[in-house]
């Protein structure tokens, strides 16, 4: 069930109303079952999956937190190996199997054959939320969930199961069994960041994905438009994924339920480092507290340390655990968005920038020092947000592209050929290139509108409140022209899935 | 008092949303021959009514027809109708009418492709009157379209050409005007009976074009589950239910060979089992009407306008 289909818009609807009609004591147990039918009408042969995951790891945590309130320590701890294995087990069966096999083959010149294996519906995301879950049992965050139907519903909660964001349960569980009163201000503001994120899907997202498509898929034929496909890339990933949470995060607060945001104007981001705070920020922290975290405190990484300081000397031997920390956390981001080598590279692109900034900090210090750059000047600002914008375009060569090849391939056109008109020759939705400059013209238009709402919310300006403010008339205008403008300039090309809904 | 005037503010706002929505619709939505066909079908009676795709629109003329069978027909048929769309179609015109007999022209191509979302099915669905077919419709078909084809069904046609002609589409939805003057361009004109007349074209200039083809092993089994339950729902209502294909060129049934012939005999067995009448004149029927390429305005099989007719009269002496 596409979160832009009609079908998801009346499923909501009914689950708001029998949400709200329910003494409220039942809430909780009407979002359970909306967010299991939800899940079976994506295909009752997943079902089994999500269930193993939220059995395993509300059993094992129970079971952990029984085991320490009898100071068994040593047994909570395999009670816990155990069950993440079991859980990051399947996922790893199941989305990693046949990479494997094809891996193997190719190595070592076997013939093994792949696996028939159905990815289910959201796996990376439940997969995550209840591992961390797990974590926080063991240590201590928070109490283990007594009751199995309230700990599924955390698992499954329909709005975040596709595409997350990755709910922290110290957070979301209170709130998703928490009673909540009826107010039209939460299905409004609900509505609202429901519009923006439509907006951004099918003005943004299916009309940058119209170019994107055309320009990865035929590289050589669009050979100078190498550029423009990874800049329109952009467009699409950011507007179809923030449009993707603007959507559930909306509905979710229609139940008066506000969960984390996963964007923070991600193209203001002065560095890499910065960029991973404001891009699919949920992804980040958990990757940041239960991978980084650990790796960087555990005993090896500590000798490690140890041992670095003694070859390298004290500053790098300080940093050198950290960047190798680093490194870690972006292979398993890369290897988390899917099973191929190409992900593989992104992430680990990613920790390399990570680790070598982190290695060099001292070095760039001393080159702003003697440059007389204090870090506050507008240009070097403006600077820093255009490098990174660069860096992180490069990165999304490997993401888009088939194969780690074609990515090079794109790259090197990127910077060797260059002829924007060829742009004109793309058939854009249904009327082919007659339609093609007006297309461009919309993305232009829209692109230039999310500029001017990040710049303003960078700046500190709630637009949302500063619009609540006005007057009804007013309000209600801007929010039909929002919607109308869907109607008039959202992409009539073939309608296309949310990106990480396939994660 | 407090809580009253909220709600009233909301209705209103609804009320006025509802209203632009509904406003732009009449305006931008065109008013194309469907809404002819399904305005005719709902409401006036017909024995014969001929569902399937262009090939149908454009090689069944009912009134050609009649002059042989005596029987009155509307041809509902266009480029794009699927199964599950003649099935609801069926399914309204019983709701309104009880149709003698449903003729199905059988494009072998469209039972291996799949339905394209969103305009397809807008095409029908947005002409329906209030009807059980039009909610059965809408749960199975556009239920899973995106929520435009529901708040903008207009968003796919061009408003380049709607535009200018906003004023015009709107009188004629506002008046209830049927006629069917505007619907021709330089290459074919729609008639009351629903038959779209193809004017003769030069068939030395003709390209060769891959029609829709049909692929051993690729059937869609949603498709053919709508047509078994067309035929189904004919039993039961008492309708009886014919199936034919219209003759191709014979040059397209000489390249694609292979493709037709797997095609005739998968349908000739499922129509056998069904126990149901096919004519096919591409096979039993194929000396029945010339195959030669002038008789066609394409490769793909889409009859001249005086061709349809005398095909059509052919065809009604077969249903006699």
């Amino acid at each position: 069930m596409s979160l832009v289909s009609n079908l998801f818009l009346l499923f909501v609807a009914a689950c708001v109303i029998v949400y709200y009609v329910v003494p409220s004591k039942l809430q909780w147990l009407v979002l359970l079952c909306f967010s299991y039918l939800y899940y079976i009408a994506g295909g009752v042969r997943y079902l089994g999956f999500m269930l193993f995951s939220t059995a395993v790891t509300y059993l094992a945590a129970l079971g952990i937190e029984k085991l320490e309130e009898k100071g068994k320590h040593g047994s909570a701890k395999r009670l816990l190996i155990v069950g993440l294995i079991l859980n990051f087990g399947m996922l790893g069966t199941i989305k990693y199997t046949n990479f494997a096999v094809e891996n193997l083959n190719a190595l070592f010149h076997m013939n093994l054959r792949g696996m028939e294996i159905l990815l289910p519906l959201g796996i990376s995301f439940y997969t995550f939320q209840s591992s961390g879950y797990l974590l926080d049992v063991y240590w201590k965050r928070c109490s283990a969930e007594k009751q199995p139907l309230k700990y599924a519903l955390f698992v499954s909660f329909f709005p975040q199961i596709l595409q997350g964001p990755i709910g922290r349960y110290s957070r979301l569980a209170e709130q998703l069994y928490a009673p909540h009163r009826f107010e039209g201000k939460n299905i409004a503001r609900g509505f609202e960041r429901i519009l923006w994120g439509f907006f951004k899907k099918m003005i943004l997202a299916d009309w940058a994905a119209v170019f994107v498509d055309a320009i990865f898929g035929n590289p050589d034929q669009y050979s100078g438009l190498a550029l423009f496909g990874v800049l329109f890339y952009t467009i699409q990933l950011y507007a179809d994924f923030s449009g993707g949470m603007d959507v559930v995060i909306g509905i979710a607060s229609m139940f008066g339920i506000e969960m984390d945001e996963n964007f923070k104007r991600p193209f203001f981001a002065v560095s890499i480092t910065d960029f991973w705070h404001r891009w699919h920020i949920t992804l980040g922290t958990w990757m940041k507290d239960y991978v980084f975290y650990p790796v960087t405190l555990s005993g090896w990484m500590n000798r490690f340390g140890k041992w670095a300081k003694k070859v390298f000397g004290k500053k790098t031997g300080r940093t050198l655990p950290i960047c190798l920390a680093n490194l870690i956390v972006f292979f398993v981001v890369g290897v988390w968005h899917g099973a191929a080598w190409k992900y593989i590279v992104y992430g680990v692109y990613n920790g390399i920038i990570i680790a070598f900034s982190g290695l060099m900090a001292g070095q760039y210090r001393n080159w702003k020092k003697k440059l007389n750059i204090t870090g506050k000047e507008n240009w070097f600002h403006i600077f820093a947000i255009v490098r990174t914008f660069i860096l992180v375009n490069i990165s999304w060569f490997f993401d888009r592209a088939d194969t780690v090849g074609q990515a090079f391939h794109m790259m090197k056109l990127s910077v060797t050929k260059f002829a924007p008109s060829e742009l004109l020759l793309i058939p854009a939705g249904r009327e082919g290139t007659a339609f093609t400059p007006y297309a461009l013209l919309i993305l232009a238009v829209g692109c230039v509108i999310l500029f001017i709402v990040s710049f303003l919310q960078e700046r500190g300006m709630k637009i949302r409140e500063t619009l609540s403010k006005r007057s009804l008339p007013i309000t209600v205008a801007v929010y039909m022209v929002l919607l109308i403008s869907i109607g008039l300039f959202g992409s009539t090309a073939v309608a296309r899935g949310f990106i990480y809904a396939q994660f | 008092m407090h809580n009253f005037k909220k709600i009233l503010k909301t209705l209103l706002v609804l009320a006025v949303c509802a209203a632009i929505l509904a406003g732009l619709d009449l305006a931008l939505y065109p008013c194309t021959f469907m809404r002819n066909d399904i305005h005719s079908v709902t409401t006036r009676q017909y024995d014969d009514i001929i569902v399937g795709t262009s090939h149908g629109k454009m090689g069944i003329d009912p009134e050609s027809m009649k002059e042989i069978t005596g029987r009155t027909g509307h041809n509902i048929c266009v480029g794009g109708e699927y199964g599950i769309d003649a099935y609801y179609i069926t399914k309204l015109i019983n709701e309104k009418q009880k149709p003698k007999r449903i003729i199905y022209e059988v494009d072998p191509g469209y039972f291996v492709t799949e339905k394209e979302e969103g305009n397809n099915y807008l095409l029908f669905y947005h002409e329906f009157p209030f009807s059980r077919a039009k909610l059965e419709y809408f749960w199975n078909s556009i239920a899973k379209c995106n929520f435009r084809t529901v708040l903008f069904p207009w968003y796919e046609y061009s408003l380049s050409y709607e535009l200018p002609k906003i004023k015009e589409t709107f009188t004629k939805k506002v008046t209830g005007d049927y006629s069917v003057s505007d619907l021709k361009s330089d290459s074919q004109e729609y008639h009351e009976s629903g038959f779209i007349e193809r004017y003769p074209v030069d068939v030395r200039k003709l390209k060769k074009s891959e029609p829709k083809l049909y692929e051993e092993g690729m059937v869609n089994e949603e498709n053919m589950g709508y047509l078994k339950k067309l035929i189904d729902y004919c039993k039961a209502n008492e309708i009886e239910f014919v199936a034919v294909t219209t003759p191709i060129p014979i040059d397209t049934l000489r390249d694609y060979s292979d493709n037709y012939n797997a095609a005739w005999r998968f349908f000739g067995e499922f129509f056998d089992k069904q126990g149901v009448k096919y004519l096919n004149f591409n096979t039993q029927y194929f000396k029945a009407f010339t195959h030669d390429l002038r008789a066609y305005t394409d490769y793909d099989g889409h009859l001249n306008g005086q061709a349809a007719r005398d095909y059509s009269k052919v065809l009604a002496e077969f249903l006699k």
